[in-house]
């Protein structure tokens, strides 16, 4: 399977998890906005992602469904048990084209007619309740192709887009997105509430409609330009009055309805009788065939009443049959109900798995390990016969130690090994941005490529998954505010098309991933003045701020959110978000600019999660971690060589006085009543200083991954992270350097 | 500049941001008699296009840009014609 496709399959399902949670939501709450945008979105998305698969069944069905939604957005239509039902069925359908995908790697051929069907349904869902609307619905784009007869002949869609107002704000230019759509026949500028007095006029204030009609296919038009009303112009079925011949896509929707009847009775059996009588009754009467449509109507109710579909599959055949009297008997039977059952086979939701690409050769030094590792277990055999003989305890002792060294090195690399299972190359991530680029530079009229370097460069899966999003912060940040209008660079000198490179590489133990534009820099100026006005810091120092200071200032929380409503283009959007992802991860973000020439955004992140080595003391009954690369040597130190220094405590090692730090008491915990004539201590290293932790016992060692803290602790001092123990148990890892400070 | 006044011509010239709404706005209201050049528009904003279209004022072309040419200047004209409440210079204070 290729990457693409398993990346559209991962993200796909998420969606289709998101959506139907959404509509789920919506049936318990239905006026829940943030649930019709949330729905609304992955809808949009999982849209998009279908439109880069090339799935134009999926692209179709979803954008009907769309339809359906920003109707709900916009208070015109209502949320009824109707629509959720249908919301969640055209979920369940997807999820099935999914699984075929997964299966063959393409889409399944019955996709189409399982598409045409939800569109249908979706088609009524949105017209049948307010009919007023639906008639003025229907009329724009039959004025509009009254207006223009000879761009109607070729004409496959209408389009309708009313930007909102606040849509200049967010850098959109309507003309520009309808420059770009395929085909067009036909425009029209006209504003979408009457002009006020011109002295009135808020320019930034979008106050237009764009009526287009256009050759480009509905799926691609819709895809372009979001927000906007796409219908779909099918000629020959819109001509089809004469009420004799139905359309090639009208017998397959009463087919389909057909089939949907001739299977599983029983549960469910009244949703399938009302979901088959609907569309047939609408198929039929757009068809121009209202008595048929009537007829099929009468026989739904009859059905429901009855539990089962038979009245309404007679209704249907005879419908389709041109109204002659075709026995049910007959129609019924004859279709192959078991090929072409939209019911959705095979395995669902739980068969979305998550995926991992991993080189063979790694999953072979995996293989090679597992036989090293069984070598290593027989070889305890030996020292448990060993044992059993009543051997000499020194010689067991020996065997048992060099077993142990063994099998800790195989450890070692088993856990490498398996670390590396989850390298991938940054192209993961990368590839994500081209078409994103250009969607961004093409809203902001500033030409831009994306040129990617190292994207071979491979780093841990959480670190790839979560780069996503300051990337993105990063190239909009570069076009927004980096990257000069066309004519500003030609007057400069500077290509027109401007260039953005992504950059990753290794180094050392560390990633470097940069954000580069050739654009203007930043305008520290801009920056102090802004800080100024927003007091984020004194005007003493401001002054006092060398400019990379000052530069990184656009990361202050605070800095961004209150442009963006002073400043028409939002400077800084989002820098603030960039450094809490980077921050995340364990890493670091730079802004480097140079006027004129550009700005570099400069990401230094861990390579993979981080494994520790520490030693484990004992503390009133606790264990707790030490560093092992801050730890100097454990010795026993007689009570009576530890004096009093001031109101602490000390002792000397070879001829150097070791500051000694109670572990219990510094931690906060009872100062242990243990009278034992040595005391264990841990000497560490902080710095070039050295100081000692008394502990009441010495652990062993171990490797650990070791988690930032979060939450509650994240402001305790003196904590470095913390891991799991074998046996649950929360293993603190203390920061030696703290506590002696 | 992409926008400027040309004694009683206001100019669009190369590629017109959304920044030139304004300003255009205000040269309109400035100079209520004003007609705009826009021979030398390469591109426009939709926010000036609708300065322009609410404006009502007259328009010297055609432009220098092919998409504008074939499809904004008679969409613009046309929305003009179909009577955009002001034939020129009502709505003026």
């Amino acid at each position: 399977m290729n990457e693409f496709l398993e990346q559209f399959l991962i993200e796909s399902r998420e969606l289709v998890d998101q959506a139907s949670g959404d509509f789920l939501a919506l049936e318990a709450a239905p006026g829940d906005r943030a649930r019709i945008e949330s729905a609304f979105r992955a809808v949009h998305t999982l849209k998009g992602a279908a439109g880069i698969m090339d799935f134009h069944a999926m692209g179709r069905a979803l954008h009907a469904l769309e339809d359906v939604l920003s109707r709900l957005q916009s208070g015109a239509n209502l949320v009824t048990p109707a629509l959720v039902a249908g919301g969640l069925e055209a979920m369940d359908r997807v999820t099935g084209w999914l699984d075929a995908m997964q299966a063959d790697g393409v889409p399944p051929a019955a996709a189409d007619a399982e598409a045409d069907t939800l569109v249908a349904r979706f088609s009524g869902a949105a017209t049948d309740p307010p009919p007023e609307a639906s008639v003025a619905e229907e009329d724009w784009a039959a004025e509009l192709l009254a207006r223009y007869p000879e761009a109607a002949r070729d004409a496959a869609c209408a389009l309708r887009y009313a930007p909102d107002p606040d849509c200049f704000f967010r850098g959109e230019d309507p003309l520009a997105r309808v420059s770009r759509l395929p085909g067009l026949l036909a425009l029209e500028i006209a504003p979408a509430a009457p002009w006020p007095a011109l002295a009135e006029l808020d320019p930034f204030a979008c106050n237009l409609t764009l009526l287009a009609l256009l050759s480009g296919p509905p799926d691609a038009v819709a895809g372009l330009v979001t927000g906007a009303e796409v219908r779909p112009l099918r000629p020959g079925a819109r001509s089809a009055d004469a009420a004799s011949a139905l359309s090639e896509p009208a017998l397959a929707l009463l087919d389909a309805q057909l089939d949907l009847l001739a299977g599983h009775p029983g549960e469910g059996a009244a949703g399938r009788i009302a979901s088959a009588g609907r569309v047939a009754g609408n198929v039929l009467r757009h068809a121009g065939r209202a008595g048929d449509a009537e007829a099929v109507g009468r026989a739904a109710a009859e059905s429901l009443a009855a539990g089962e579909g038979s009245a309404l599959a007679r209704a249907i055949a005879r419908a389709r049959d041109g109204g002659d009297e075709t026995p049910a008997e007959m129609a019924a039977p004859a279709r192959p109900a078991a090929d072409t059952s939209p019911e959705p086979a095979g395995p669902s939701g739980e068969a979305a798995a998550r995926y991992l690409r991993v080189d063979m050769e790694r999953v072979d030094a995996l293989l090679t390990l597992a036989g090293e590792l069984t070598v290593a277990k027989n070889a305890f055999a030996h020292v448990v016969a060993m044992v059993r003989e009543g051997g000499d305890p020194v010689a067991v002792a020996a065997a048992l130690s060099d077993q142990q060294a063994g099998l800790d090195r195989l450890v070692g690399r088993l856990q490498q090994t398996v670390l590396g299972l989850r390298l991938l190359p940054l192209s993961q991530v990368f590839g994500r941005f081209p078409r994103l680029l250009r969607e961004i530079a093409g809203s902001l009229g500033k030409p831009a490529r994306l040129v990617l370097e190292g994207e071979a460069t491979e780093a841990d899966k959480a670190v790839v998954d979560a780069l996503f999003e300051p990337l993105l912060h990063g190239i909009r940040n570069a076009l927004d505010h980096g990257i000069e209008p066309p004519a500003e660079r030609e007057r400069l000198g500077k290509p027109p098309v401007a260039t953005i490179r992504l950059r990753a590489a290794r180094e050392g133990e560390q990633l470097r991933v940069e954000v580069e534009d050739d654009g203007r820099g930043v305008d520290v100026a801009a920056i102090r003045a802004a800080a100024a006005r927003r007091g984020l810091l004194s005007a003493e120092a401001l002054a006092a701020l060398p400019d990379e200071g000052a530069i990184d200032l656009v990361f202050a929380p605070g800095f961004s959110t209150a442009s963006a409503v002073t400043d028409l283009s939002g400077r800084g959007v989002g820098m603030d978000a960039v450094r809490r992802a980077v921050e995340r991860m364990g890493g670091r973000v730079a802004i480097e600019s140079r006027p004129g020439v550009g700005t570099t955004l400069r990401m230094l992140l861990p390579f993979s999660v981080m494994l520790t080595r520490v030693m484990t003391v004992e503390v009133d009954g606790q264990a707790f971690g030490i560093p092992l690369d801050a730890v100097v040597e454990t010795v026993r130190v007689p009570r009576s060589r530890i004096v009093p220094v001031g109101g602490a405590r000390a002792f000397v090692l070879r001829g150097r006085t070791v500051p000694l730090l109670a572990l219990g008491e510094a931690l906060g915990r009872s100062a242990g009543g243990t009278q034992a004539p040595d005391v264990s201590v841990v000497v560490v290293a902080a710095g070039d200083q050295l100081g000692g932790f008394e502990v009441e016992r010495l652990g062993g060692q171990m490797e650990v991954m070791l988690k930032p803290v979060e939450g509650l602790l994240s402001d305790a001092a003196a904590i470095a992270g913390t891991t799991l123990l074998g046996d649950g148990r929360v293993l603190i890892v203390l920061d030696p350097q703290e506590l002696l400070a | 500049m992409t926008v400027r006044l040309d004694g009683q011509l206001v100019r669009l010239e190369g590629a017109c941001p959304v920044e030139d709404a304004e300003v255009l706005l205000r040269l309109l209201l400035a100079s209520p008699e004003a007609a705009v050049d826009w021979r030398a528009c390469e591109s426009l904003h939709g926010a000036v296009a609708q300065v322009l279209l609410a404006s009502g004022a007259p328009l010297q072309g055609p432009p220098a840009s092919p998409f504008l040419r074939q499809w904004v200047e008679p969409a613009l004209r046309a929305a003009m014609r179909r009577g955009g409440p002001f034939p020129k210079g009502e709505g003026m204070p």
